[in-house]
């Protein structure tokens, strides 16, 4: 099998687990109409109806099959979608005409989307056929304030970390603090990493301060590989904090410096250091924690 | 405390605090019909912008505050007057008429009785035949009976049914034919110009609660979103009962809506499973059984 047909059998597949046999029916149906007359209209129309036939519950799915998607295409993280934009996008795979023209109609597919189309649109990024083609609009795309739309770009999915350039994707990661979404959510967010992120993020907390707010503990993480004297005093604040959960934040970024003053802070608390080498601290638990308690 | 809906209101006119006030006063879903924007528009995409945000950014904006929002799709009757322009938004639509929450081909019908007017009324109750959607009449306000009737005259010459179709911003000289031919009678209470809520008790003491939807046709001009919870409470105080008050102000918009297969009470009833990416700032959640979701102030996005 080619990859195309790899991943259409694995999205089928998944699909079967998860809906009905008269959606079924009708996906098989339209998706074969779609790419044997390769009909824009055709394509366009049940993509948008896909929502008669399928809901959007999560799709459940056991370990091997996570692996899997994996395996297809790396950062592919099904789990977190459901099943009308698993349907959508199967449908979307199928619809395969000159790359001109494809472009032009996926264009209008993006201006036109509804909120749950837009969202099947974005997550699926790196699984259409032109990915570096659709930098421009990707970018427009986190200019949204929908969070749906902006979490189907930004989080559990490999397109931001592979085709964004510097100035976009710190961009992105600061509207996922400003939106207060999960950052461990980010793929590869501790390889894209980069001075000026750091720089910003501690602007921000600084702005924050200033306003009487807290700072999502996440934050950290992003400064952490960049400490150094002037960051060291956003540590100390943070390291002073009453809310045990911010400390747990500054102690995880503390940990990962190799700054001197880093370690001398850390060392004040010993428990926190123990709680990290057991693993009981970690940047994806106290996400976790922060969306759970604080947002 | 009772459930609204306000089948018609133009909600892209209104402000966040409309939002809150029509939540706290018990409206649970809401219908926007597409319609002009108080000047003409000139080009297309100033109809493709405009259709997109009735079914994404409002429809968001509406969750913000637990408010479940629908939309109708169509050309209006005013700016189908501009011939070249109407024939491109006709090629539009069928972009938007299959998508999710969209209720009814509308508002459509007449405002001068032009033949342009005439020939886009005709084109869309066709293309709401074929995608099986209810139709949303907009009756004109000038020479208003006779234009009535005409919309009416017209949609059965396309073999519509009259059960699928709400003719609004009906007044004390509209409402008999409408109801005798079979139509749901849409009332729009609108401050000074159209119907008040005491002359709102009237009717429905006069014909009943059957086939009679009140809504608040809330936009851009001097209206009032609240229009169906106070009109609804003004029918108590004048005894009608609790029924009929319920049936004018929510069962009937759900029933005459819903044929469309896109407006459910379980959408507001029973808010869908939630997964993390839904999460508006993290604060929405599932609350089941038979409570409306209650979303709180962290709910709301930043700018």
């Amino acid at each position: 099998m080619n990859p195309k047909s790899e991943l259409f059998a694995y999205l089928k597949e998944i699909l079967q687990n998860n809906a009905n046999e008269k959606s079924l029916n009708w996906l098989d149906e339209k998706s074969k109409k779609i790419q044997d007359s390769g009909s824009k209209n055709a394509f366009y129309l049940a993509f948008s109806q896909a929502s008669r036939f399928f809901s959007k519950e999560n799709l459940n799915l056991d370990q091997e099959a996570k692996r899997k998607a994996h395996s297809l295409i790396s950062g592919f993280q099904p789990e977190f979608w459901n099943i009308l934009q698993t349907a959508r996008t199967y449908l979307l795979l199928h619809f395969s005409i000159e790359k001109e023209e494809w472009l032009a109609a996926i264009k209008q597919l993006f201006e036109t989307g509804d909120l749950y189309e837009q969202q099947a649109l974005y997550a699926s990024l790196s699984l259409m056929p032109y990915p570096e083609e659709m930098i421009p609009r990707s970018i427009e795309g986190c200019r949204t304030n929908m969070t749906l739309v902006f979490d189907a770009i930004s989080l559990n999915n490999p397109y931001p970390t592979i085709y964004f350039p510097e100035l976009n994707w710190n961009q992105m990661v600061l509207k996922a603090v400003f939106m207060q979404r999960p950052l461990y959510r980010i793929q590869q967010l501790d390889h894209r990493r980069n001075p000026a992120l750091a720089e910003i993020a501690s602007d921000f907390a600084h702005e924050r301060w200033a306003a009487g707010r807290n700072v999502m503990p996440e934050l950290w993480r992003l400064v952490s590989p960049f400490i150094n004297e002037k960051f060291m005093k956003d540590l100390e604040k943070v390291m002073n904090s009453e809310d045990l959960l911010e400390q747990k934040g500054g102690a995880l970024a503390l940990y990962h410096s190799d700054f001197p003053a880093a370690k001398a802070l850390l060392n004040a608390h010993p428990e926190l250091i123990q709680a990290i080498e057991k693993g009981i601290i970690s940047w994806e638990k106290i996400g976790q924690e922060f969306q759970e308690t604080r947002v | 405390m009772p459930m609204y809906i306000d089948p018609h209101i133009h909600l892209v006119s209104r402000t966040t605090d409309d939002y809150e006030a029509m939540h706290k006063a018990g409206i649970v879903a809401t219908i926007e019909p597409a319609f002009w924007l108080g000047q003409p528009r000139t080009e297309v995409g100033s109809f493709k912008d405009y259709f997109s945000t009735l079914v994404g950014w409002e429809r968001f904006r509406a969750s913000q505050f637990g408010i479940v929002h629908y939309c109708t799709m169509g050309l209006n009757s005013k700016e189908a007057n501009n011939i070249p322009l109407a024939e491109q938004v006709m090629e539009l639509l069928p972009l938007y008429v299959g998508k999710e929450g969209v209720v009814a081909i509308g508002e459509i019908g007449y405002d001068d009785q032009t033949e342009a007017e005439d020939r886009f009324y005709r084109e869309q109750l066709e293309l709401a035949k074929e995608v099986d959607l209810p139709v949303l009449i907009h009756t004109p306000h000038r020479d208003k009976k006779r234009g009535t009737t005409r919309s009416m005259d017209v949609a059965e010459e396309h073999g519509m049914d009259p059960g699928w179709i709400i003719v609004d911003h009906n007044n004390e000289e509209t409402v008999k034919e409408v109801l005798d031919r079979g139509y749901w009678a849409g009332f729009t209470i609108y401050p000074h110009t159209k119907m008040g809520s005491e002359r709102m008790v009237e009717i429905v003491k006069q014909y009943g609660p059957e086939r009679i939807i009140v809504n608040s046709a809330a936009d851009w001009g001097i209206s009032d979103p609240l229009a169906v919870p106070k009109t609804a409470d003004l029918m108590r105080k004048m005894g009608i009962p609790e029924e009929h008050v319920q049936m004018v102000t929510y069962k009937n918009a759900l029933a005459a809506f819903s044929l469309s297969g896109q407006m459910h009470e379980d959408d507001w009833l029973k808010a869908p499973p939630i997964d993390q990416t839904k999460k508006m700032s993290g604060n929405s959640v599932l609350r089941g059984g038979q409570v409306p979701r209650v979303e709180g102030p962290s709910d709301r996005v930043e700018n």
